[in-house]
């Protein structure tokens, strides 16, 4: 639609009528300072064409003027569908609505009353207010167009709205039909779930929920009865055991009786046996003590009579034995005395083997003495050529006078002094140089060689002088030559100083000759190295001795052979075999020491058989003594025990009798021994372990008993219940309910699949749709604030709901933009939205005191796209700020307040 | 000598399987142990064995072994039982209970001792633990007693497949034992065992009232009668079960095969004694939706129990019909996005939750929201 004017009267601060129109078909702007009266003619646009006019209530009540009993009223002319179209709703006094249509140059009455408000609510929206005052859901397409006061933001939009925006964009989300179909998807989602997905709860929880409450206590009664019937089952086992138990008791008990029966009379006679083994043991000890005393009588007899014997013919034997060991001790003593005279005779060859001995050693000394004579005198004779050679090199060195390295250094120097002063002399001295043409002679008149000398042709000739050199030439002339003065004199004193000192330094060697001193020193140096070698080999001589030393020596040597000489005179020329003569003597020595190890073994044998004869010679008398005692003792002995009166036969048959009766005895104990082994170990023993072993079988069969009837009973208890019925019955209901649980569960999963199915396919087709508003309202809102804010995200009913910086990772919701970047979001939104809705018919948007929060850049392009809009769109701006509105072109202005003046004055 | 054989009661069963007909089918095993007694009696038999899980447990309620012990008392012959894997003869067993020995007709044969009978003998092999690998028959003394030698035992005949022998019975246990006839319990299917001669002296009973789906042939008795020792049982199986547990399995190719098993469901005799194990799988047509809420609600209110398994139901590929009536937009796509969800073929990712039955159920759903708003 677009508005052509409105007029109104009695409507707040309207107490007068005005009229504001003609609007332009583009932008218009209606402009008043605060509180004159803009948002109240929006408010009276908005409730002439879509409240109803019976509307009643305090908020309709405070339409009226205070104070005042006016009835308010507004008239609204508009055109829409190519029709123009006047409305005029009176409100609270008479309310009354009238429609009239525009034919042939004026206004027709089309409807009034509720048909009127019918009609143009029609004209303006789908979703029209039951009664009362409409809200925003009910504005129809206002909601877009028209933005309240300060309130650019967008709400959620009606369903016919967003349809109508949905059919503009020409995609179908829901087509013709649709809406109850999911109003009931959504009603059988609603039975079962919470919007929120959650189960419902309480009262209008789904049959799930109480089927799977029923489900839990159902399995808490199969447990249980589960338990009853594993009890039951356990304590029938408990039973059986028990039962197997017991009669394994009693077949224990049954065996023992049995095994402690035998094992009694098993004591019995083992009690029996031990009392006949007793008394048969005292007689085989009877007999026993019986034959021994018999046998120890008979063996004593026997032994003394032999002993007797056999100690008589010792005694014989011994005594005959005694002549002997005299004889062999007397023959031993006569071996001892042979052996010992041997030994001292051997031991007298000892001097002569000594002297032998002695005369080799002097033998060998005697040949050393000669032969360290000889060295001596041939070491004295070296001695004597090395000290003579020595004498010699030392007096040849003392006769040549050579400088030694330390002269020859100090001549070099003064050499080298001198040479330095006279070169220093020469370069001091003025020098004339002739170089004659022909033989002549010149004269020297002042100059270092004053005097004549000859001049050869072409040979150049020199003449030095200072302080100045001159010379004649004989009838030629007399050259002077003159140069720089200096202390020639000093230098030429240098030189002199230095040629003494050289001549000191040479004198003593004839010669200033380098060469030669060089020479002479060579010389003296070899010299000096042949006194050293002479002196070495004299030292080395010597040995660290005097030569009067080793005299002495020598002399004492040759005393010394000569007293050799003098007890072997013949070895003065013919001297020893020293090394025979030592061997003869160590063969001497050896044959002497063995004489003597064989004589004292001889003698040593000889005393041992001796003392061995001697010794045994007293043993056999002093065994002839003891045996002759023995012999008197054994025979008293004899003599006692023989005196029985019994005979040795007598004897003999009594202990064959006795024997006998021993024998008999250890049977009859080897018998009963015997049948006491076959009992192995003390049956009595054995019969007490069975009989606590009986007993305790007794009482584990007792206990086994009594046990088996508790168990009985509680088995009994428990089988009463009937536990497998329960547990049956238990199971069949959890068996119900998980099959009613399962059935639910499926339908439930069913309808949420539906739903989200549908949920899903809507959203799809959603974002399909708000594709192109966002991507408009994207460029509108780039060219007012860039591309900072990056792209506009719609939500389900195209309200803005979040916006995809580009520098973001994550989309930003529009709270938490600033307050004019938001207002240029839903701006931008709502032109996008308006251009989608007026792609029919130009329509009217009114802003109504917004874009207040906008910064001046831009605002000044949000102008320039109010214009581009306008060629689209109606635009009625309201606004206390006409001069922010100034700039855009085309715009008609209203002054409300010149207006309400004009009024006035009308 | 003629008489009846009878094995696997399993008097107080759980029957979780079956949900909250579970107490009326323990019941049913009252009932048709009754019938038992009934053909005894209407057969003549001399006598009547039970061999074996004449209870499910030795847990049960006690009422029921007063209940039991009554029934067979009632029969006015000899009943010897003997005890089974199931309700073994150890302490607190249902044998302790003083009902058994409330009746002169009543015996229950503990040990394996061979019991006299009018014309031969009995050789009982009682039960006295759960599990056991040894051969119960194995103490039956081979023709040491003159007349029909009769052979009481529970236990698997050889050729059954067992992880572990379970009181394992030779195929050859009767000729070998010298018996006329090897009554045994254990399997709850009847079966008989041939000779080398073809001549059949062993077989199972198999229970008296079936206990699951898929039970071959169960639900009868045996009527022995054997006219002299040596000569060849003459076996007569009567049928004792009274309920019926029925399995259809459906694989639906084209629209109306749903329709047309509920009417298969629906021509089954005595529902109310019948147990209905509705398997079904393939393609589900639009039209056919419908029929899945309706065979629930006539297994539910009809059947003793009933269940239909439609967790391998996928959409008809081709029947996009109903989508395409589905407004444009949001739902349409969503019905699409269901349908290849619903396939377990869907190679995309799938969202938390959404398997192809939770799939298949929500485009059902869907598709039945849909019809309710069209209507």
């Amino acid at each position: 639609m677009i508005l052509r004017s409105i007029a109104v009267q009695g409507w707040r601060c309207f107490a007068n009528p005005v009229s504001v129109g003609p609007f332009t078909d583009g932008l218009n702007v209606l402009h008043a300072p605060n509180a004159t009266g803009k948002s109240t003619l929006f408010e009276a646009l908005l409730r002439g064409l879509l409240d109803g006019y019976r509307v009643t209530g305090r908020d309709v009540e405070t339409l009226r003027p205070w104070g005042r009993e006016l009835a308010p009223t507004v008239t609204v002319e508009f055109s829409h569908g190519g029709a123009d179209y006047r409305m005029t709703k009176r409100f609270l006094d008479h309310p009354a609505a009238e429609l009239e249509r525009g034919e042939n140059g004026s206004f027709v009455r089309m409807a009034e009353g509720e048909a009127a408000d019918e009609k143009i609510r029609g004209i303006l929206t789908r979703n029209p207010p039951g009664r009362g005052l409409s809200r925003p859901e009910n504005w129809g397409l206002a909601q877009v167009l028209w933005a309240p006061q300060g309130d650019l933001a967008l709400g959620k939009l009606s369903g016919d709205l967003v349809a109508d925006i949905r059919t503009a964009l020409g995609v179908q989300v829901s087509g013709p039909g649709s809406g109850p179909l999911e109003e009931r998807i959504e009603t059988a989602y609603l039975r079962f779930f919470t919007a929120g997905g959650q189960y419902r709860r309480g009262k209008d929880a789904p049959a799930v929920v109480r089927l799977r409450e029923s489900l839990q206590a159902a399995l808490e009664a199969q447990r249980a009865a589960g338990e009853q019937q594993r009890a039951f089952e356990e304590a029938a086992r408990r039973v059986e055991d028990l039962r197997a138990r017991r009669a394994q008791a009693r077949r224990d008990a049954e065996a023992l009786t049995k095994s402690l029966r035998d094992a009694r009379a098993r004591v019995e006679a083992y009690r029996e046996l031990i009392s006949n083994k007793a008394q048969r043991v005292e007689r085989v000890k009877a007999a026993e003590a019986q034959h021994r005393e018999l046998k120890q009588r008979i063996d004593a007899i026997k032994t003394a009579a032999k002993e007797l014997g056999d100690v008589r013919l010792d005694l014989t034997q011994l005594r005959s034995e005694l002549p002997s060991w005299v004889r062999e001790v007397e023959q031993r003593e006569k071996e001892a005395a042979r052996t010992q005279t041997a030994l001292e005779d051997v031991r007298k060859t000892r001097d002569a083997n000594e002297a032998t001995r002695q005369r080799a050693e002097l033998a060998g000394r005697y040949l050393d003495e000669l032969r360290r004579a000889s060295a001596l005198g041939d070491r004295l004779r070296r001695i004597a050529e090395a000290s003579e050679a020595l004498v010699q090199h030392k007096l040849e060195r003392s006769r040549l006078v050579a400088p030694d390295a330390k002269t020859l250094r100090a001549i070099r120097k003064a050499m080298k002094d001198r040479d330095d002063a006279r070169m220093r002399l020469d370069a001091a001295l003025i020098t004339l140089e002739i170089v004659p043409q022909k033989a002549g002679a010149v004269i020297v008149v002042s100059g270092e060689q004053p005097g004549e000398f000859s001049l050869s042709a072409g040979i150049p000739a020199q003449v030095k002088g200072s302080p100045e050199v001159v010379v004649d030439l004989p009838g030629i002339a007399r050259l002077r030559a003159r140069g720089p003065t200096g202390s020639i004199a000093e230098i030429r004193a240098e030189r002199e100083k230095a040629a003494q000192k050289l001549k000191a330094l040479t004198e003593a060697f004839g010669s200033a000759d380098l060469e030669i001193l060089d020479a002479l020193q060579d010389k003296a140096t070899e010299l000096d190295q042949r006194v050293a070698a002479a002196q070495t080999e004299s030292d080395t001589l010597l040995a660290g001795e005097t030569v009067e030393q080793i005299e002495t020596e020598r002399a004492t040597l040759a005393a010394a052979i000569s007293r050799t000489i003098a007890d072997y005179p013949d070895w003065r020329d013919a001297p020893p075999d020293a090394a025979g003569l030592k061997a003869a003597a160590e063969a001497s020595k050896r044959a002497f020491l063995a004489a003597l190890d064989t004589a004292e073994a001889a003698r040593d044998a000889a005393q041992a058989a001796l003392n061995d004869a001697s010794q045994q010679r007293g043993t056999v008398e002093v065994r002839i003594e003891e045996t002759d005692r023995r012999e008197r003792s054994l025979a008293a002995t004899l003599a006692e025990l023989t005196n029985d009166g019994k005979s040795e036969g007598d004897r003999g048959s009594e202990m064959r009798r006795v024997a006998l009766a021993w024998e008999a005895a250890r049977a009859g104990l080897e018998e009963i021994e015997a049948k006491l082994a076959e009992f192995g170990d003390d049956p009595g023993a054995t019969a007490t372990t069975l009989e606590k072993q009986l007993q305790a079988a007794d009482d584990t069969a007792t206990k086994a008993l009594e046990q088996e009837k508790r168990e009985e009973g509680r088995l009994s208890h428990v089988s009463a219940q009937g536990p497998y019925s329960a547990l049956a019955r238990a199971e069949e209901e959890v068996a119900r309910l998980n099959r009613e649980i399962t059935g639910e569960e499926l339908q439930m999963a069913a309808i949420r699949l539906l739903r989200t199915t549908v949920e899903q396919s809507r959203n799809a087709a959603l974002a399909a749709i708000a594709a192109p508003v966002e991507a408009a309202a994207t460029r509108t809102l780039q060219r007012i604030a860039g591309n900072r804010l990056g792209r506009v995200q719609l939500g389900e009913a195209f309200e803005p709901t979040q916006m995809t910086p580009g520098i973001a990772d994550a989309p930003v919701s529009i709270e938490s933009m600033s307050g004019g970047e938001r207002e240029q979001i839903y701006l931008a939104t709502r032109l996008a939205l308006a251009d989608v809705l007026a792609k029919g018919e130009r329509q009217l948007v009114v802003l109504d005191d917004v874009l207040v929060a906008t910064d001046s850049g831009r605002f000044a392009r949000v102008m320039r796209i109010l214009e581009e809009a306008a060629q689209r769109l109606q635009l009625l701006i309201l606004t206390c700020h006409p001069e922010r509105y100034r700039g855009l072109e085309g715009a008609r202005f209203f002054d409300l307040e010149v207006i309400l003046r004009d009024s006035a004055a009308a | 000598m003629k008489f009846l054989h009878t094995a696997d009661w399993q008097i107080g069963m759980r029957a979780a399987h079956v949900g909250a007909a579970g107490p009326r089918v323990r019941e049913e095993r009252l009932i048709a142990a009754r019938r038992v007694i009934d053909a005894a009696r209407s057969a003549g038999a001399e006598f009547v064995v039970v061999c074996g899980d004449t209870f499910e447990d030795n847990g049960v309620d006690r009422v029921l072994v007063q209940k039991v012990a009554d029934i067979l008392d009632a029969s006015g012959r000899p009943v010897y039982v003997t005890p089974g894997n199931h309700d073994p003869l150890m302490p607190g067993s249902v044998w302790e209970h003083p009902a058994w020995r409330s009746s002169d007709n009543l015996h229950v044969l503990r040990e394996e001792t061979p019991i006299k009978v009018s014309d031969g003998t009995l050789f009982p092999c009682p039960a006295r633990e759960q599990h056991s690998g040894k051969d119960p028959t194995a103490w039956i003394p081979a023709g040491d007693s003159r007349g029909i030698r009769v052979g009481l035992a529970h236990g698997t005949v050889e050729g059954v497949y067992q992880e572990e022998p379970d009181y394992p019975i030779p195929r050859n246990a009767a000729v070998r034992a010298g018996l006329d006839y090897l009554a045994i319990g254990h399997w709850h299917s009847t079966a008989t065992y041939p000779a080398t001669d073809g001549t059949v002296r062993m077989a199972y009973s198999g229970t008296h009232e079936t206990t699951k789906f898929g039970e071959r042939d169960s639900g009868n008795a045996l009527i022995v009668e054997i006219a002299g020792a040596g000569a060849a049982p003459v076996i007569t199986p009567v049928r004792t079960g009274g309920l019926t547990w029925s399995v259809i399995e459906e694989e639906l190719r084209q629209p109306g095969d749903l329709a047309r098993l509920r009417q298969r469901a629906e021509a089954l005799e005595n529902p109310s004694a019948t147990l209905l194990d509705l398997r079904v799988a393939g393609l589900l047509s639009a039209q056919d939706r419908d029929e899945l809420a309706r065979i629930e609600e006539i297994l539910a209110s009809r059947f003793l129990f009933g269940r239909i398994d439609s967790a391998r139901l996928r959409p008809s590929p081709s029947d996009d019909s109903w989508i395409a009536g589905l407004p444009a937009g949001a739902l349409r796509e969503a019905a699409a996005n269901l349908r290849e969800l619903a396939d377990p073929a869907y190679a995309g990712q799938r969202p938390e939750g959404a398997s192809p039955e939770v799939a298949c159920r929500a485009l059902l759903e869907l598709y039945a929201l849909a019809s309710e708003s069209a209507a």
